[in-house]
């Protein structure tokens, strides 16, 4: 303890020994405010928050400068819900004494949670609106605002206690009651409280007498006084049997009958649809996934379904590529035909007609390979080498041979082998109109005028130059009549078709005979035979 | 029996942030420190005018 006027420490002495003023009272007065300070900390301990509020004011109006009273009134301050009021008592200690204060604790501890404070805040600000209400005689609304206020800050003693005392006041003494207890848990001793609490008992024990006395009062007309007592509890008023006769049993057995037909038809019209749809609901999804993997296997299918019949296609390809190589006309056998020719080659170099007919069915119909034809594609070069070499050797020589052989016919009447021979040696060489007219010749001779005449026609215009067309065309104009007449008869001698100027000039004579027969029948009005026959003779 | 509106009167706002400043400038009360040295102050002015 220090002086009160120079700060000097006190001794034990009655006055102070530096400045010499006299400390008695001064002593007194600080010792009354430990004294309440004391007091307030304990009923503080008790939860006796307002009487420490009292204590702990009467301690700082003995001495303002009680750092520990004003702590410990902010702290109780802070449990009854004023937290602005806690706030500013730790600001006016820490103001007192900057070092080595609890209240930076505090302050530190309230502050860190902004939001909290905020809360708190606004619940004294209804706590004031609610007050202003009060005032202006609105005491519904009081009573509204002061509910939110007890929610969002349920240590708030002073709301507990207007909030009790509007429900004292609006007869509603449950209510006060109950609001009154909650907030005596908070501070157990608070005489307004518990003032207001006795107030509310008070009625509504008075009410409760007067009900049970209007009950006795009507009990002979509702029950018989000895078979019941009636008693309230609250609001209820409970009219309890004296003697429960045994009957009631049949109607518990009724109303627990009745009690399960509501329970099944709550299953049936409640819970049972739900479950069947929520069953349904299930099958759905299944169905679904079903349907999905189903239309997924069916792509695979139709995807593998192609794919055998492209594999099929490419395998009947493949053996038709196979059996055009081993069937009769294949490959093989042309490789057979051409070893065939080139032994009889080897072994017979003059029999080039035999070799020629064996190269001939190397490629079939066509007696010779032409260059970059399909069929060249198919065959090796060896293959075709050998051919060529072949073909090179023993074409020309057969169709001479053929030619030759052909014409010894001819001249010798067998028309038919001429024919045969002469129709190879102009396969043989196609450049060859000798082989052509004397092929011609051979048909018309044989009696095979049309083929005759179509061989003609091919000489004519094959080969225009040639010296063989003016009989040709002799025997177009007038060889198929004579053949007509001459049916079945031999046809004219070599000798004849070998002298093409002799026909020449017989054919000249016969036009020459056939325009006069025609200018004579003009002359006498009748129709030429053969108008084209006479231009064509004229021409010639 | 309670009277409400004298009950009533016993309740006062309570402080609210914004009022937490005026409320601490205004705790500079006078406290029995301050009497007793006011009236010590007096008494010893008193003796000294009677000692003249």
């Amino acid at each position: 303890m220090r002086c009160y006027r120079c700060g000097a420490v006190l001794t034990e002495n009655e006055f102070c020994t530096n400045c010499g003023a006299d400390v008695r009272i001064y002593r007194r007065i600080i010792r009354l405010s430990n004294m309440y300070y004391n007091d307030g900390l304990q009923k503080a301990q008790v939860r006796d928050l307002s009487g420490a509020v009292e204590s702990l004011l009467q301690s700082l109006k003995c001495n303002r400068n009680n750092v520990d009273a004003r702590n410990l009134l902010g702290l109780v301050y802070f449990e009854m819900g004023e937290a602005v009021a806690a706030l500013s008592e730790w600001i006016v200690s820490k103001n007192l004494k900057p070092e080595k204060n609890i209240a930076d604790d505090f302050i530190e501890e309230v502050e860190s949670n902004p939001t909290r404070l905020s809360a708190i805040n606004q619940s004294l600000k209804k706590y004031n609106q609610a007050l202003s209400y009060c005032e202006q005689k609105s005491y519904d609304l009081a009573i509204i605002q002061l509910k939110k206020v007890v929610q969002s800050n349920p240590n708030l003693i002073v709301a507990y206690q207007l909030l009790g005392l509007l429900y004292l006041e609006s007869k509603d003494y449950e209510k006060a009651a109950r609001i009154l207890e909650r907030g005596i848990r908070i501070d157990k001793n608070n005489t307004t409280m518990l003032n207001y609490l006795k107030e509310a008992e008070d009625q509504l024990g008075e009410r409760d007498g007067l009900q049970v006395s209007s009950l006795q009062k009507k009990a002979p007309t509702t029950h018989a006084a000895s078979d019941s007592i009636v008693y309230q509890s609250g609001n209820e008023t409970i009219i309890q049997p004296i003697n429960m006769p045994e009957k009631v049993s049949m109607s518990a057995v009724v109303n627990i009958l009745i009690g399960l037909g509501i329970g099944l038809a709550v299953m049936w019209f409640l819970v049972l649809p739900a479950r069947i749809r929520s069953a349904q609901t299930n099958a759905n999804d299944e169905l679904m996934e079903v349907s999905n993997e189903l239309t997924a296997r069916s792509a695979d299918i139709d995807a593998l379904n192609k794919q055998i019949a492209s594999l099929q296609q490419e395998n009947e390809a493949a053996s038709q590529a196979i059996e055009s190589l081993t069937s009769g006309s294949g490959i093989v056998e042309k490789y057979d035909y051409l070893a065939e020719a080139a032994l009889n080659f080897i072994r017979s170099p003059n029999d080039v007609t035999t070799t020629a007919e064996m190269l001939a069915r190397v490629m079939g119909d066509s007696f010779s390979v032409s260059q970059g034809s399909s069929a060249e594609e198919n065959y090796s070069a060896a293959f075709r080498s050998l051919y060529d070499y072949l073909n090179t050797q023993v074409t020309d020589e057969a169709a001479k041979r053929l030619l030759d052989s052909g014409i010894a016919a001819y001249n010798n009447g067998d028309f038919n082998q001429a024919a045969a021979d002469l129709e190879n040696a102009y396969q043989l060489d196609e450049t060859n109109d000798q082989a052509l007219f004397y092929l011609a010749s051979s048909y018309r001779s044989a009696g095979d005028s049309d083929r005759a005449t179509e061989l003609f026609s091919l000489l004519i215009n094959t080969f225009p130059d040639s010296e063989y067309v003016q009989q040709a065309r002799t025997y177009l104009q007038n060889g198929a009549e004579s053949d007509r007449t001459d049916a079945g008869a031999q046809a004219a001698p070599p000798q004849e078709v070998q002298d093409p100027q002799a026909a020449a000039l017989a054919a000249f004579a016969a036009a020459q005979a056939q325009a006069a027969e025609e200018a004579q029948r003009a002359m006498q009005g009748l129709p030429a035979d053969s108008d084209v026959s006479a231009g064509a003779a004229i021409d010639q | 029996m309670i009277e409400f509106e004298e009950e009533l009167k016993k309740f006062h706002p309570l402080l609210e942030v914004e009022e937490a400043e005026r409320y601490i400038h205004n705790t500079d009360v006078t406290d029995l420190v301050d009497l007793m040295i006011s009236l010590a102050d007096r008494y010893e002015m008193r003796e000294e005018l009677m000692g003249e």
